[in-house]
């Protein structure tokens, strides 16, 4: 009865402050910006799919005519680049690009789709050297700074939200000298606050969840429930968190002044400094070779197998008995030659990779280890997850990449080898990439580590601001 | 008097635990930051320099072969770090470190460290520029949110005012006090990473010290624009919590809003084509010239060149046609990439220039502009060793195709040697002067000059008309 006149005249404080009004109006304006954003960020990227696709299609159908055309006893385009020859219909002039489409709430996050490449040309010739190709043609500048989508307006500015609202619901009543009244009906200080704190998180988380929700209507609809469920959660347990920590310092009894600094410092050393520490950390303790070294090993590679080729074929059809076809290397072409020599620098070039990749997982385990220790930095992780913008999704793109280049080998480089002709059948047998996307249940999985931290600390903080209330009686 | 105040406010800082701790962790911050960003500077460096040298032996080890198939196989430019980038990495993390310079193709930069990196490292990288971008400034609010705003709550003001020292006096004695204690943090942070340049530059640049010292300049205006400002807050709104509300509103919008908006902003008025078109369109006029730019016309070209040496047959020129003709290619390649390429760098300036507009709305996009180009690690700078590296692929296929069309008989199979390899000169860098810089970054300048004479004379006026109570 008492908590709801709290939580009436709570509506009505809320709705005639000029001050709160202001920034509740700023912040609703910069979540529908951030959505509106993200949401030309996506179209961008579907138009590239699209093209790309185009690319594909018209690629194919030149080809296919071209053939046709030889077929009939015409010549082809350039001498150099005979169709017929397996290793340019499965080379450049014939390549596949391998697309990823946006992410499934990529217009709420835009994540790395700014900065990691989103397709990748395919052919006989595709190397770890593929894979360090540059992304979209983007301004350095603007990818240094990053966006301005809803993943960045929930990690950083919310947080400054809800502490704007709740860095003084206990002190002011002390201040203004109403405490004692309040605390004078039948209710606890504990009571108070939280029915405050519940109001006022059912605004911002409101405001944030509904903001997102329409960028998902807007866009993706509700293909993705899995995926939705995941981002609302994250978002409310997120500020969920904060207003805990809001709580706690209230029940420390202190000036509004303290709590409002403390909690701006609170904010500045979890959301700022934690993860900045923990990457100079990470940085110091395991440090990462330059892939300069990788132009160094490809060109030496290169040099050492344009000399070696005969030695290198023979030991090739040695090894991959599979792609020879009772081939014997005295006998092989030329094209076989040079498949030989292409084949030894991409193993050189897995090797520095595979030895750069070694280093970079140390790093990448001590930033896993200590990513706990800022909230900001594990609502960031699951946020871009769960919109598929993040770097598993681009991670699992790239091997889904490297596994289509060995079967569009497979494909190819029996017929290399063999020193074959194609025609315009082989076409249709031709690969085709596919992106196969992850389960929703798997991205919930890696985010219930992170996602189980966040909910304990908020009720280990809920509980210590609890029993910091306890304690608070109206006067003294 | 004004002594008295200085004195006074300098102790109360330095006394208070608050101060104490934040000095703290901000010096440490920087300290680290400095630190960790000289040593990977400088082992980047070295790297590049190692590169460099094994990417000229493999150039002039390649043995005997046509000039024509040395060009194909190139040479590889590493852009160098340069001495102040340990202070501010820019957009280096963002452009490539790397680009191999071939026949018929100017290439991109590639290798980015940025895409080897986690998105949580994305967010959470941290220079010494950013700690003096972000953090200190927050530092100078905290400490001064309360200068005068604090006084008059606690009824000291009329008191202070009613001994007779003037109100300019007393302003410019808080903040003379302020940055006394700031001093106590930043000047060690200079020592050390002037130390760090005299002793061990991570790597060239055009007069380091000179850049270092403007650097510094630069980062003094912007902490005495945010004094300034603090101050007049202080003084004009009428409690000290108010102020901080404030002073913490802009530090937001200064350091977090803003930044991304240009961001936006500039995409939004100098749109940048995709990755796809751009390629395609290069592609589509490498094959077909465009208006003005024609394909070179092999017929043409013999019969010119019989024209011009007053021969009929091809084998009576004095010259081999061929390496002429590719060298017209190339010429033709040429004018397709400026073309392109010169505009999306175009874009690319227009699109920093937005950034340094919507610094009329943010200090921070002035200074950040400024520190980039002064520490040699801004877009401006990448482009000039761009250029310098595709003048030099050029000079060098000019060579190669000048030695085939003088040395070569047509139909003949003519091999080069070490000799021609050798007489290529290495590519030499020189970094930009710093006058170029400052001279690019105009428009940055003015607007923090705008800033800080707009924070100094809010402060004096709002502290003329300041209640005392």
């Amino acid at each position: 009865m008492i908590l709801r006149t709290v939580l009436r005249n709570e509506g009505r404080l809320l709705t005639t402050d000029r001050a709160l009004r202001i920034v509740l109006t700023v912040f609703a304006v910069l979540f529908v910006y951030a959505v509106a954003n993200g949401m030309a960020w996506e179209r961008f990227q579907e138009r590239t799919v699209e093209t790309v696709r185009t690319g594909n299609t018209e690629r194919t159908s030149a080809l296919a005519q071209e053939l046709a055309n030889i077929a009939n006893g015409g010549q082809p385009s350039s001498p150099f680049l005979d169709p017929r020859a397996p290793n340019v219909l499965g080379g450049a002039r014939g390549a596949h690009a391998a697309v990823l489409e946006p992410g499934p709430l990529a217009a709420l996050a835009v994540g790395q789709s700014d900065l990691l490449p989103s397709y990748y040309e395919v052919s006989i010739y595709t190397n770890e050297s593929t894979f360090q190709q540059n992304g979209e043609v983007e301004n350095p500048l603007n990818l240094m700074v990053g966006r301005f989508d809803l993943a960045f307006v929930t990690v950083y500015l919310l947080p400054l939200l809800v502490l704007a609202l709740s860095f003084n619901v206990l002190s002011e009543e002390r201040e203004q000298g109403t405490l004692a009244l309040t605390l004078s009906q039948p209710v606890s200080a504990r009571d108070v606050v939280g029915a405050k704190l519940a109001f006022r998180a059912l605004f911002v988380v409101g405001l944030a969840a509904g903001t997102s929700l329409l960028g998902i209507l807007a866009t993706a609809g509700f293909d993705w429930p899995g995926r939705v469920a995941l981002w609302s959660a994250t978002v409310t347990l997120y500020a969920l968190f904060w207003f805990a920590l809001a709580a706690w310092v209230n029940s420390l009894r202190r000036s509004s002044a303290w709590n409002a600094t403390v909690l701006v410092g609170a904010w500045l050393v979890l959301v700022v400094v934690l993860p900045a520490a923990i990457n100079i950390a990470a940085g110091l303790l395991h440090p990462l070779p330059s892939r300069v070294e990788m132009i160094t090993a490809q060109r030496e590679a290169s040099n050492d197998a344009v000399n070696r080729r005969s030695e290198l074929l023979a030991r090739y059809l040695e090894d991959h008995p599979e792609m020879a076809d009772g081939i014997v290397s005295e006998e092989a072409g030329v094209a076989a030659l040079a498949w030989a020599a292409t084949d030894a620098v991409n193993r050189r070039l897995e090797e520095v990779t595979a030895v750069y990749d070694a280093r970079r997982a140390d790093q990448l385990a001590l930033l896993r280890r200590y990513r706990f220790l800022s909230p900001a930095l594990l609502a960031q992780e699951v946020l871009i997850d769960a919109a598929g913008t993040g770097d598993v999704r681009f991670t699992r793109f790239q091997s889904q990449v490297r596994a289509f280049a060995e079967q569009w080998r497979q494909f190819f480089v029996p017929a290399i080898l063999a020193d074959e002709r194609m025609t315009a059948d082989v076409l249709s047998a031709v690969p085709r990439f596919r992106f196969v996307d992850e389960e929703s249940t798997d991205v919930i999985r890696r985010a219930a580590v992170p996602l189980t931290v966040m909910g304990g600390l908020v009720v280990l903080v809920s509980a210590a601001a609890g029993v910091g209330l306890g304690r608070v009686r109206g006067t003294g | 008097m004004i002594k008295h105040i200085v004195r006074k406010e300098f102790s109360d800082v330095v006394r208070d635990g608050r101060f104490r701790w934040c000095a703290a962790l901000v010096g440490a911050l920087l300290l680290v930051s400095l630190g960790h960003g000289w040593v990977q500077a400088r082992q980047a460096q070295e790297e590049i320099v190692a590169a460099q040298a094994t990417a000229r032996e493999h150039w002039e080890s390649q043995g005997e072969k046509n000039p024509h198939s040395a060009a194909h196989y190139g040479i590889y430019a590493f852009k160098p770090r340069l001495a102040l980038s340990f202070v501010d990495e820019g957009v280096d993390p963002y452009t490539g470190t790397s680009v191999w310079l071939e026949a018929h193709r100017q290439n991109d930069f590639l290798l980015r460290p940025a895409q080897d990196a986690t998105a949580a490292q994305r967010i959470g990288a941290l220079t010494a520029a950013q700690v003096l971008q972000h953090l200190v400034p927050l530092l100078i609010i905290l400490l001064m949110f309360s200068a005068l705003a604090g006084e008059r709550e606690q009824g000291t003001l009329r008191q202070l005012l009613a001994t007779g020292v003037g109100r300019s006096e007393l302003a410019l004695g808080k903040a003379l006090g302020i940055a006394g204690a700031l001093a106590l943090l930043l000047v060690p942070a200079a020592i050390v990473g002037a130390a760090a340049l005299v002793v061990g530059s991570p790597g060239p640049a055009a007069s380091p010290l000179a850049r270092a010292a403007v650097l510094a300049g630069i980062y003094l205006a912007y902490f005495a624009a945010f004094v300034g400002m603090s101050l007049a807050v202080s003084a004009w709104v009428r409690s000290a919590r108010t102020a901080l509300v404030i002073l913490l509103a802009v530090w937001v919008v200064n350091g977090l809003v803003a930044p991304r908006v240009a961001v936006d902003l500039s995409r939004l008025l100098y749109p940048t084509p995709s990755a796809v078109e751009f390629a395609r369109t290069l592609e589509r006029e490498m094959a077909t010239g465009v208006e003005g730019i024609e394909r070179p016309d092999q017929a043409a070209l013999t019969e010119r060149l019989l024209a011009q040496h007053g021969v009929e047959r091809v084998e009576d020129l004095p010259v081999n046609e061929a390496g002429i003709y590719l060298q017209e290619t190339e010429e033709f390649g040429n004018r397709i990439f400026d073309r392109n390429y010169g505009a999306l760098w175009d874009t690319f300036e227009r699109q920093g220039l937005v950034h340094e507009v919507v610094a009329v709305a943010a200090p921070l996009l002035a200074v950040r502009a400024l520190s980039m180009g002064l520490a040699g690690t801004d877009i401006a700078q990448h482009r000039h060793f761009a250029t310098a590296a595709e003048t030099y692929r050029r000079d060098l296929m000019r060579q190669m195709n000048g030695d085939l069309a003088e040395n070569s008989r047509p139909g003949e199979l003519y091999t080069a040697g070490p000799d021609l390899w050798a007489e290529v000169p290495p590519l030499q860098y020189d970094a930009p002067t710093l006058g170029w810089v400052l001279n690019n970054r105009i428009q940055s300048l003015l607007v923090l000059a705008l800033w800080l004479a707009g924070a100094v004379l809010a402060a004096a006026v709002s502290v003329q008309r300041a209640e005392a109570t």
